[in-house]
């Protein structure tokens, strides 16, 4: 199969500067501008407008640092958490054949669906002063709601279905072939799953991770309604944007959320190098 | 072979539902303590938290370092102020659902009184504070185009065909029912039976293409979009909005509403925190002078009347001739039972808009 | 509560049952329970009040148009990003996530910006009568950006794992490009674009901060579901608003089942 590489390459050479690849091209840039970029471009300019300097003087306020710090946090503690869960979760129905998997699936789907605002609702449900267990926490004194921790289940209800929706169906186009050979020759469960499934899956689970922490660290609705919005203790990124717009400091939000998109494109990076480490291995090997 | 033993070991814990269960818990406490962790650092001198709606940051700003100070010299202590600013509603849902306040800074009596209700305050809480718990004001503007092309003046040319009203939606934002009340205000003081007035506030309903989320969405819409030929807010909301570089020509009608924000102490918190004297010290500060200098500088009415007579607030904040309180007309819940409830006059005039 | 020792197999599916129980199942059946509190009569009026039903159909709709749309273009952005290379492809690959990056507050002030009447598009629109920011268009672009990733993202991994000798061969043996891509390339793919229609169905369906800043929030109009449950919060109806949200849930759980097991048969039919 590597070895047919570089006709592929000369192929799509060719291929790429033929006219239906242009109006293909073409209408993709078209559209992402008009959804995205250009949207995208008015945060920056509503974030410049005042000039570089106060952009960066936004930057180093300690209101915001703190939520730049708590976002992270939060991102570190929940990405690992869904990842390990999306792989199971993947894992459980790629590999198995039972009736009723549309309908898991549909279940693994509903975190999406569920309004931001219900979701914080839930976990308010459970764990508010009013709550299942709000009478028990209260007693015992264990801050769950407007605390960290209320913050990271909120997070993690609405990154939930992430790793596991990207992870399936690239984990069901692989096929299991390869899996029960490896089986066969003798290998456990890890091995398989670490030097056979993973490198199959890489993509799948590199991008659901991605996605996982690209929507940790912009989550808005969720953790507003749970965090309590106490500036430099539970307030994070997106708060503090929320924030500065509603005190008509509208430069600031902006560079904040200047700033969001910029962590997301140094995750995007990160993947870059990922990527082009694993596929330099691969042509090695 | 190495990799295989741990594998077993991690097996043992997962293979059992309580196991995961109990890495479930053990995530909590992780982030519980690590909470706790930065929450030490308050631990040698005194710590109060504030709750408040959103735009009183701008006085609090300089009020919080004068009282830190203040307190300081008085009492050889550093108090540590946590301040949360939000939604007027959403604050109060925040307190009663466990956001741990000692001090709630709130923009309608309403809100206090669900406090109230939920039991983390005590009875008798407007008189625990001057001015019956009031501490900052506001009143309704009209704001309007340069030139006011449409000569809109007063809320009768609200009502006026082809006049496109910007207003928040007092169901998403609680604190916009005060610009209904406004306009129910300026119905019954010229003369008009509920009847007409319904229909009064009905008409200038009908000309509001957007129900904004709240004052800065409305705000923005007005200002940033260009939508509409009128806005109503708050008139601190505009005089901040001016300051930070949206400036357009406003009125202030001369029937109008007393739009008062209320504060008082959440008792079964700061019962709990024991830090009652700092707490009434500094609900205390908020009536001096400097701290309602600092509130009529960020567009609030001042409730000092010293204050209000300074040459610049009486400029700042042209005098209403005939000024209405929530209590002229019944109190909070029984403005919110004719006006907002299911059913009420609210959901009556949006279906009579289809 | 001790559970027999099951083979390994059976870890993934502890781990799953496990985590979705805590973070799910036990949190939607307090959301039940909450909307249980109201009586029946009061739950039917509060979840089949004409306001109600016409926010659902907004709701809905305009995110099944929205996702199908996304499910166009977007298996067109996966495509261009794996089989082709240009200049600025790195940026643009990036550049996709964006709209996960960003607040929801932040991508409906700036849509409802560029998008208004005097904004850079809505401008162009104007002189031909459309309006967008403020209208139900305009829900549906807040719509569009918030989920344009997931369809992406999802075709982006299978496209990169499919092996292109299937569609060698189909040249070598003749076929068009366009053959090829419609009876070759295009059934595999269309598990992961049905998924990422789901996906992006989803999370168009729950949307709250974008598009309550977009919509001009008129019942009848553009008054999206979402938004009329944090009116009954703001109105300390919590009973009211997991009404509402279960009605929300029951129909996001129908509708994706539909699209999954369109899926789930598309599949079975492609074998």
């Amino acid at each position: 199969m590597q070895t047919n590489l570089p006709s592929v390459a000369t192929e799509a050479k060719s291929r790429s500067m033929n006219w239906a690849a242009i109006a293909l091209i073409g209408t993709a840039i078209a559209y992402l501008a008009l959804v995205l970029f250009i949207p995208a471009i008015n945060v920056f300019f509503q974030a410049f407008r005042l000039g570089v300097a106060p952009f960066f003087k936004n930057l180093t306020a300690s209101d915001f640092t703190s939520a730049v710090q708590l976002t992270l946090i939060i991102a570190l503690i929940v990405v690992p958490i869904n990842t390990v869960f999306g792989l199971c979760a993947a894992w459980a129905i790629a590999r198995h054949q039972f009736r009723g998997k549309a309908l898991v699936i549909s279940i693994l789907d509903l975190p999406f669906a569920i309004s931001p605002v219900v979701a914080g609702l839930m976990v308010v449900l459970l764990y508010g002063n009013q709550g299942w267990f709000g009478s028990f926490l209260q007693a015992t004194d264990i801050k769950i709601i407007f605390a960290l921790p209320g913050m990271i289940i909120a997070t993690a209800f609405v990154t939930l279905p992430f790793v596991a929706r990207e992870v399936i169906p690239v984990l069901e186009e692989a096929g299991a072939d390869q899996e029960e050979a490896a089986r066969t020759l003798g290998a456990n469960d890890w091995q398989v799953f670490w030097r056979v499934t993973l490198p199959n899956i890489r993509w799948g689970l590199l991008y659901g991770v991605i996605l996982t922490n690209a929507r940790a660290m912009g989550e808005f609705g969720a953790v507003s309604v749970v965090s309590g919005n106490i500036a430099r203790k539970t307030q994070t990124l997106p708060l503090f944007v929320e924030d500065a717009y509603k005190q008509y400091a509208t430069q600031s939000a902006f560079s904040a959320a200047v700033l969001l998109a910029l962590l997301a494109v140094v995750t995007l990076v990160l993947k870059e190098i990922l990527e082009r480490k694993t596929s330099i291995k691969q042509v090695e090997e | 072979m190495v990799q295989q033993r741990s594998f077993f070991q991690w097996r043992k814990v997962f293979s059992s539902f309580r196991g995961i269960v109990a890495l479930f818990l053990v995530a909590i406490a992780a982030s519980v303590s690590l909470s706790a962790c930065s929450a030490a650092s308050g631990q040698r001198g005194v710590e109060l938290t504030l709750v408040s709606f959103a735009v009183t940051k701008a006085a609090n700003v300089e009020i919080i370092p004068k009282f830190v100070e203040k307190w300081k010299r008085e009492h050889n202590q550093i108090v540590t102020i946590n301040e949360s600013y939000g939604g007027s509603g959403t604050q109060t849902r925040a307190v009663i659902d466990g956001l741990e306040a000692d001090v709630v800074h709130l923009a309608l009596g309403l809100d206090v009184k669900k406090i109230e209700k939920a039991g983390l305050i005590d009875a008798g809480w407007e008189k625990e504070a001057p001015n019956n718990g009031i501490v900052t004001k506001s009143v309704a503007t009209i704001v309007t185009r340069e030139g006011n092309p449409k000569n809109i003046q007063n809320w009768s040319d609200l009502t006026r065909e082809g006049v496109q009203v910007i207003t928040a939606d007092p169901r998403t934002s609680g604190v916009a029912r005060w610009n209904f009340l406004a306009l129910w205000n300026a119905a019954k003081q010229a003369g008009s039976d509920p009847a007409k007035a319904e229909e009064f506030v009905t008409q200038v309903y009908r000309n509001v293409p957007i129900l904004a989320r709240d004052a800065r969405e409305a705000s923005d819409a007005f200002f940033k979009q260009e939508q509409g030929d009128a806005l109503i807010n708050y008139e601190n909301e505009i005089i901040l909005a001016s300051q930070k570089g949206l400036t357009l020509p406003y009125t202030v009608p001369n029937v109008n509403v007393s739009i008062d924000n209320p504060i008082a102490i959440v008792d079964k918190n700061v019962n709990q925190h024991g830090n009652r004297e700092v707490v009434e010290a500094f609900v205390k500060f908020l009536y001096s002078p400097e701290a309602q200098t600092e509130f009529a500088k960020a567009g609030f009415r001042p409730v000092n009347a010293e204050i209000a007579q300074a040459k610049e607030f009486t400029e700042k904040f042209p005098k209403v001739a005939e000024l209405a309180t929530a209590q002229d007309y019944g109190g909070w819940n029984t403005i919110q039972q004719k006006f907002f409830e299911d059913g009420a006059m609210f959901d009556r005039i949006q279906t009579a808009k289809q | 509560m001790r559970f027999p020792k099951l083979p390994p197999i059976s870890i993934p599916w502890r781990i799953k049952i496990a985590y979705l129980t805590v973070m799910l199942f036990v949190p939607a059946i307090a959301l039940f329970a909450k909307a249980a509190t109201a009586s029946p009569e009061r739950f039917w009026r509060i979840a089949t009040s004409p306001i109600a039903l016409s926010a659902y159909e907004v709701t809905f709709v305009t995110a099944l148009g929205s996702a199908a749309i996304n499910g166009l273009f977007g298996t067109l952005i996966a495509w261009v990003l794996v089989r082709y290379d240009f200049p600025f492809k790195r940026f643009i690959e990036a550049s996709v996530d964006l709209p996960f990056a960003l607040p929801t507050s932040v991508a409906g002030l700036t849509i409802a910006t560029v998008y208004s009447t005097n904004g850079w598009i809505g401008s162009l629109l104007a002189p031909f009568g459309i309006r967008i920011s403020f209208t139900r268009l305009g829900v549906g672009i807040a719509m569009l950006f918030i989920s344009l990733p997931f369809v992406v993202r999802t075709v982006q991994p299978v496209l990169k794992e499919m092996e292109k000798d299937v569609e060698e061969a189909a040249w070598s043996l003749g076929a068009s490009q366009m053959e090829t891509f419609w009876r070759v390339t295009l059934p595999p793919l269309l598990p992961a674009i049905l998924t990422g229609i789901a996906l992006g169905f989803s999370r168009a369906v729950g949307e709250y901060g974008s598009t309550v800043i977009v919509a001009s929030n008129t019942p009848f109009r553009d008054l999206i579901a979402p938004v009329l449950i944090f009116q009954r919060l703001e109105q300390y109806d919590y009973a009211g608003a997991t009404v509402i949200g279960v009605v929300m849930l029951a129909i996001s759980l129908l509708l994706l089942l539909v699209i999954n097991l369109l899926q789930a048969w598309g599949r079975r039919y492609a074998n």
